[in-house]
């Protein structure tokens, strides 16, 4: 049979070579299931002759007479080699998976095939967060994008994260990354009025998405200008995909608790913890326990334990389907979900309601149109600032000695502090919703293959409405109640227009070129009012207050017009050189600044196409890459270079002041950085990985520069600071094992070293913290006293002093370095396993070093200082029989040990099992009866197992109430839950 | 290319060059603020101005809470106590006062704030077409930029005949307005008590010319004429502060209350010849500031942090209604302690001048010069104390002692004490008139903003 075949090939042939000398082959080129591939390159093998196929994945091409075969290529599909055995063609790519060299990246503006990326991207896609418990998905980074650092601050759900791309870049202006999605620049900070910040990007669905990508270098963020200091994060929603219309249904339901509960002393360790403090100190437990507490509890019965009480149970709840599908010409993708997270902190849950439409629609071979409609919803019913008496956490400083309830059964208010499970109570709600559409259009015209335009819209509707309301029994509502609403809005529009252009020159040179224009207006106003005084418990509005006590309305905005180009070029397939330019206007800007140039180029060289490497069996790729560029920070805030005037009343009549005067050429922030990196693969890539070292150098750091006050004015923000931030990144995947039994690991570890290398004068901490900035120390250096122990011979505690030896004399210690809260390394391990229809992932990440300090210890762990309830480790304190100890005698209100101090700091490296996802996949035998494409059911695990040393609650952790500059800080700051979830997955 | 695609190209660029054209595209203006370059159009805009220098002197680190109480923290010794934890007070109290001292720092930074305010009037009086108001504005701003220079002068530099010729420091003449940051950074040195005292003198007097006879509850003619008055008692030229007493008195507009206590509780009183106003919503502070938050131990009122010692009333006549209404045990914070009985509200108004300090000091001169001009030196005394106003009777024929006593118990813990101990050359505790410990520091951060041109006082 294939001797006839080839005898009648070689007939064919003879014919039409004297016929024409040429031929015309044509064929259609598809997936594994049947979807056209557009745009993949059909060449004549040995020749750079070639075509690219149509949206409808044909083509047609004239070869020579004696051409055998074509090679076929497209991005995200292996290579194909096609004998021409006839036309037209039916040829069908595989998915080049694992092979992530070949993946498509995006990039600003535009995407490329990793392969060719000169900068440094990290790539983090939908199939490695799909079915996790997310509250948020730039969790879904942490661990798995090198060179990003999050720590998510605090298990409280809808809290705003500390994200962190290639160390911390600024000072007083926005030290979050630029988050894109879709090509629409979104709100990305918080907008509530608590002092702590909440998290807008909450409601976006984690399931819409395909692809997060992480824009870490000069080379890939300069395009973005003046807002990518921070490095950007370009979110890619999943688009519809030609073929039978799928549907895809999930559901997960799950069960949370503390990753750990903090040990509080129980009632006859509390009684004898406070009986030696008091009698060592001259007084009488009993009765300054009744004078403190205004209650004779110190005798009661009663052993609560009440650092217990501020937690509950949690659940999950997801439920969420998709529909895709298309056909050439029109392509859609219908998501809906609905997820209902209830947290482990007491009154803590968070709701996301999501709808998608994303469709494009190409009208013929020039025109194409599509439109992304995102509407969100979320509730959100807050936990309250770390700092405030009613957050739960602070329930643990309550002696376990107090009833939890009174004798009418409601909670005791007779405590020593606020008893906040009263906000338990009754109609008490604090409940911010969101409403939110991130949607764009766009419109593309191909001129030709070359050739193309694309203009885009895009708004980020915003809208936050905060309600609390707080009945006569809670602290902050007694006497007649409180109320407060806050309604914020903040929408950005987005108008991008870019020409981009794409051609190859022959056999070697391959050029591909961007230019383009956008306008950006961003506005927030917002509207609050309080009411006091209610009749009772039972109106909660401010319609049915007797008082309204507070009233503001307030509006602020922004605008941007910038002009970019970009312009890569390949030559021989090896030779990679990449330039950008962008221009950005801004009215933040001062006058004499309104337009900042953000220029980056980078070059890369894939050395394994080298003759010397061709054949290598080994080193199947390698790639130098190396940037450098510019990019800015330009959250420096919306008025920063002003001269204004506010209103000031005085009594009845209304007046006016100057409040700030400006710096007319105040601009943004502004980063040089430096990245080279090496790509490589080994044995077909089977191994492949990246190393970067970066160098990000910042200057004109915001700051306050001090002016003579004579002068009416006390300063002026001008760009003054600098800052250098260095490190190391690297990243290596492993298809281990490939046969029925299969193992993908992927390990990254990610390093920055900073350094404040100029500022006006340093940051000292506060009277509670620790946190400063001097020149030459790392962000947040911990500076303060360091604790020495105990003294053997007397109890005292012991600080440092002047000549490096102990004394007990606090005033006399010295200020030193007694901490860093930037960690060493961090880093992720994932690993996939899959065997016969059974999968397996699990996710590991981990932080060395990390300086935390503990706050609250000067309250629960300082050897009975004051009624406090105490850690559990301050039984180990000093008397006569216990000298080798680390915690002071205990003398109640006597300080022994109190004073803020490094023995509060531990060191926050961890190791968390980060999550855990077991399935299995239905065969397709079974399911096909039941008309059933494919099923899935697992079983996952977030926060399973946490190592570390740290004694406090969690961590991870980064409180929030106080200034930026106290990074680490622990303070009643509630940890992360473990979340064990079931569900089923099931496409049709 | 085909005919069609150039088009096409040609749309698209006409759709970017669209947007290039709105040259106008980066202003955005602030909708909470006002740009200064469009703060100053009109009349009311300057007047609004003026309103807004009011509430900066109203504020605690003026006229608020430090004006009135720091004179009398520095001259604490034997008649107050500072019992709050707040360090800045405390120092002042114990005349232990750091280079950084917060009130030193608030008071300098917050006075010059407001005379910044009346130097932007006086340099924008063009824009004023209403000739009536810009005399007026322009009378409130000199008033504005003299009183705060003398306030300062009194607080930042050895009193006034520490030296001869009275070259010794003193402090900043301000008289130039802050348009740009140029002008925010630059550097002026301290000019001499002479010559701030003389330029005090020329704006207050100028004042007097310029001001209303009535300006509501804004400064007038006669406000001007009380400070002018202060100023030469400060100087010792007694019979220049007789006549604008004498002025202030014979205008008409002031008469005594017959309450001791209703220029306190109530507001603008017929004794007041000026006073801040205060409200509910906008005053001094009702926890980090304010008289009353510091000396006021009332249910739900006052910090207690100012005790008066407890032999103080004393001072007073036995039965003299001063020494029971101005004083009570306290009931809030810190209880049963003595507390002064004047500032016992947030909201209440608080007299800065008052016709009795007027009499007072018409009857010192009138009895220094041995003059009677407007009335006799007992017949002044007879207005403050009498047996409505105060149920105690006054010498008819006093003594300058026998004034002085009465001015140092009816203007008690109103922010005059330490000004008069000094211009008697009287010592309070173990500091004399003139020690180095009464004089504040200049803040730490302004020498180090002007890199040491502002010399520091000795001892800091």
């Amino acid at each position: 049979m294939r001797k006839l075949l080839g005898i009648t090939m070689f007939l064919v042939s003879l014919v039409v070579q004297v016929q024409a000398q040429t031929k015309e082959v044509t064929g259609k080129i598809t997936d594994e299931t049947g979807v056209a591939i557009a745009n993949a390159s059909v060449t004549i093998k040995g020749s750079s002759k070639g075509t690219a196929t149509k949206t409808d994945g044909t083509f047609s091409l004239n070869v020579p007479e004696n051409t055998k075969s074509v090679v076929v290529s497209a991005v995200g599909f292996e290579e194909k080699e096609v004998l021409l055995t006839g036309s037209p063609l039916t040829i069908t790519l595989k998915a080049a998976e694992g092979k992530r060299l070949e993946e498509v990246i995006v990039t600003g503006y535009g995407s490329k095939i990793k392969r060719e990326i000169t900068s440094s991207i990290s790539k983090v896609s939908s199939r490695e967060f799909s079915n996790l418990p997310l509250p948020s998905f730039e969790q879904a980074l942490q661990g798995r994008a090198s060179g990003v650092f999050i720590n998510s601050g605090s298990g409280k759900l809808g809290q705003g994260l500390n994200i962190r791309v290639r160390g911390i870049s600024s000072i007083s202006a926005n030290q979050q990354p630029f988050v894109v999605i879709d090509g629409v620049p979104v709100v990305s900070q918080s907008l509530g009025s608590n002092t702590e910040p909440d998290n807008p990007l909450a409601t976006i669905n984690p399931d819409d998405i395909e692809s997060i990508e992480v824009l870490k270098d000069a080379a890939s963020a300069a395009i973005y200008g003046s807002r990518a200091s921070n490095g950007v994060l370009l979110i890619t929603t999943k688009s519809g995909k030609m073929g039978r219309t799928k549907v895809n249904a999930g559901i997960f339901t799950g069960w949370s608790n503390p990753t750990r509960k903090g040990q509080f002393l129980n009632a006859t360790q509390y009684r004898k913890l406070f009986t030696a403090a008091a009698e060592n100190a001259g007084w009488d437990p009993e009765e300054e326990f009744a004078f403190e507490t205004g209650t004779d509890d110190w005798n009661s019965t009663n052993d609560v334990n009440w650092a217990d009480q501020a937690f509950q149970k949690g659940y999950v709840r997801q439920y969420n389907a998709s529909l895709t599908g298309g056909d050439l010409r029109t392509k859609f993708l219908v998501s809906a979900s609905y997820n209902d997270q209830k947290g482990i902190i007491l009154a803590n849950r968070l709701t996301r309601g999501t709808f998608r439409l994303n469709i494009d629609h190409s009208l013929n071979s020039t025109f194409k149109f599509g439109t992304n409609i995102a509407l969100n919803q979320s509730d959100n019913y807050a936990v309250p600032s770390d700092n405030a008496f009613s957050n739960p956490l602070q329930l643990n400083a309550i002696p376990p000695l107090h009833p939890l309830r009174d004798e009418n059964g409601l909670y005791n208010q007779a405590t020593l502090y606020y008893n906040n499970l009263i906000e338990r109570e009754g109609n008490n709600l604090t409940l911010n919703k969101t409403y939110r559409s991130i949607s764009n259009a766009y419109a593309e015209v191909n001129f030709n293959k070359n050739l193309r335009f694309r203009s885009q819209v895009g708004i980020d509707w915003n809208n936050l409405q905060e309600n609390q309301f707080l009945g006569r029994r809670t602290l902050d509502g007694a006497p007649d109640g409180y109320s407060y609403s806050n309604q914020v809005t903040a929408y950005v529009f987005t108008n991008t227009n870019t020409l981009s252009f794409n051609k190859t020159y022959g056999l070697n040179h391959s050029v591909d070129g961007l230019a383009g224009i956008e306008y950006q207006k961003g506005q927030t106003s917002g509207a609050s009012v309080t009411g006091l005084a209610f009749p009772n418990d039972k109106f909660t509005k401010i319609a049915s207050a007797a008082i309204i006590s507070a009233g503001s309305s307030s509006e602020t905005g922004f605008r941007f017009m910038s002009y970019f180009a970009r312009a890569n070029y390949k030559y021989k397939d090896r030779y990679l050189l990449g330039v950008s330019y962008r221009v950005d206007g801004s009215s933040r800007f001062g006058a004499d600044n309104r337009y900042g140039s953000f220029p980056a180029a980078s070059v890369g060289w894939i050395i394994s196409e080298e003759d010397f490497l061709k054949n290598s069996k080994t080193l199947s790729f390698l790639k130098l890459r190396s940037s450098y560029g510019i990019t800015g920070n330009a959250e420096i805030g919306n008025f920063g270079a002003r001269s204004l005037y506010q209103a000031a009343a005085y009594a009845n009549i209304s007046g006016m002041v100057t409040t700030q005067i400006g710096d007319e050429k105040l601009k943004w922030e502004n980063t040089k950085q430096f990245d080279i990196g090496l790509d490589f693969g080994l044995f077909n890539n089977r191994i492949s990985g990246e190393i970067d070292y970066f160098e990000k150098n910042t200057k004109n750091l915001l700051l306050n520069v001090p002016t003579p006050a004579i002068n009416g004015y006390t300063a002026i923000t001008k760009n003054v600071g600098d800052m250098i931030n260095r490190g190391f990144e690297f990243v290596v995947n492993a298809n281990v094992l490939n046969g029925k039994f299969r193992w993908n690991t992927s390990f990254n570890i990610s390093t920055y070293v900073n350094k404040v290398t100029r500022l006006i004068a340093p940051v000292s901490p506060s009277s509670r913290t620790l946190g400063r900035l001097a020149v030459g120390a790392p962000f947040g250096q911990f500076y303060g006293k360091k604790y020495m122990g105990v003294d053997p011979d007397n109890g005292d505690a012991l600080y440092m002093g002047a000549d490096g030896k102990p004394t007990n004399d606090y005033a006399a210690a010295v200020d030193t370095v007694v901490g860093n809260p930037n960690p060493d390394f961090y880093g992720g391990w994932n690993n996939r396993f899959s065997y016969k229809s059974f999968d397996l992932d699990i996710q590991c990440q981990f932080v060395k070093g990390g300086d935390l300090y503990n706050i609250a210890g000067f309250f629960q762990s300082v050897n009975g200082d004051y009624f406090d309830n105490q850690t559990v480790d301050q039984m180990n304190y000093w008397t006569e029989d216990n000298r080798n100890t680390n915690i002071p005698q205990p003398r109640l209100y006597e300080g022994n040990g109190a004073g803020k101090s490094s023995r509060w700091v531990q060191d926050g490296s961890y190791f968390r099992i980060k999550s855990v996802n077991f399935g299995y996949n239905f065969p397709k035998k079974m399911l096909a009866p039941m008309k059933i494409e494919s099923a899935r059911v697992y079983i996952s695990g977030t926060n399973l197992f946490t190592f570390t040393k740290y004694t406090g609650y969690d961590p991870e952790v980064n409180t929030q109430y106080v200034s930026n500059v106290n990074l680490g800080h622990d303070f009643y700051t509630p940890p992360q839950a473990r979340t064990i979830a079931i569900g089923i997955n099931i496409g049709l | 290319m085909k005919l069609r695609n150039k088009s096409l190209i040609l749309i698209a660029f006409l759709t970017i060059t669209g947007f290039i054209s709105c040259t106008k595209v980066l202003d955005v203006n602030p909708q909470q603020s006002i740009d200064a370059s469009k703060a100053l159009e009109n009349d009311q805009d300057v007047n609004s101005l003026v309103v807004g220098a009011y509430s900066v002197m109203g504020g605690g680190s003026l006229y608020g809470t430090n004006l009135l109480m720091i004179p009398d923290l520095l001259g604490s010794d034997g008649v107050c106590t500072w019992r709050g934890t707040f360090q800045s007070p405390r120092q002042i109290a114990n005349k232990t006062m750091l280079r950084d001292n917060a009130d030193a720092n608030l008071t300098w930074t917050e006075a010059y704030r407001a005379i910044n305010l009346a130097n932007i009037v006086l340099e924008n009086l063009d824009i004023v077409k209403d000739e009536d108001l810009k005399t007026q504005l322009e009378g409130e701003a000199l008033f504005i930029r003299g009183i705060l220079h003398f306030e300062l002068i009194r607080l930042y530099a050895l009193p006034y005949g520490a030296t001869a010729g009275n070259t010794h420091p003193g402090v900043v003449i301000k008289t130039k307005a802050t348009k740009n940051e140029a002008n925010a950074f630059e550097v002026l040195p301290r000019n001499n008590v002479q010559e701030v005292y003389t330029q005090v003198l020329a704006d207050l007097t100028a004042a007097v010319d310029l001001l209303p006879e009535e300006n509501g509850v804004r400064a007038t003619k006669y406000t001007a004429l009380a400070f002018l008055s202060r100023v030469y008692l400060q100087q010792g030229n007694y019979e220049a502060a007789r006549d604008a007493a004498n002025e202030v008195i014979e205008s008409g507009y002031f008469k005594m209350n017959a309450s001791i206590t209703a220029v306190f509780d109530n507001k603008n009183t017929a004794e007041s010849v000026w006073e801040i106003q205060q409200n509910e919503q906008n005053n001094a502070g009702t926890s980090n500031n304010g008289m009353a938050t510091f000396y006021a131990s009332l249910p739900g009122i006052g910090r207690a942090d100012v005790r008066i010692s407890t032999g103080y009333p004393s001072n007073y006549p036995v039965g003299d209604l001063r020494r029971s209404e101005w004083y009570y045990f306290g009931t809030g914070a810190r209880p049963g302690n003595l507390y002064c009985g004047k500032w016992k509200s947030f909201s209440q108004n608080l007299p800065i001048v008052r016709l009795a300090e007027m009499y007072l000091t018409r009857a010192e001169c009138n009895v220094r010069l041995s003059t009677s001009v407007g009335a006799s030196p007992g017949e002044d005394l007879e207005m403050v104390r009498n047996s409505v106003r105060t149920n105690s009777t006054a010498s008819s024929d006093p003594t300058l002692n026998e004034i002085l006593n009465e001015r140092f118990i009816e203007l008690a813990f109103e922010g005059q004490r330490i000004h008069d101990l000094r211009r008697l050359r009287r010592s309070t505790g173990a500091f004399a008139w003139n020690s180095d410990r009464l004089v504040f520091p200049i803040p730490q951060r302004e020498v180090d903003a002007t890199s040491g041109v502002l010399v520091q006082n000795p001892g800091y």
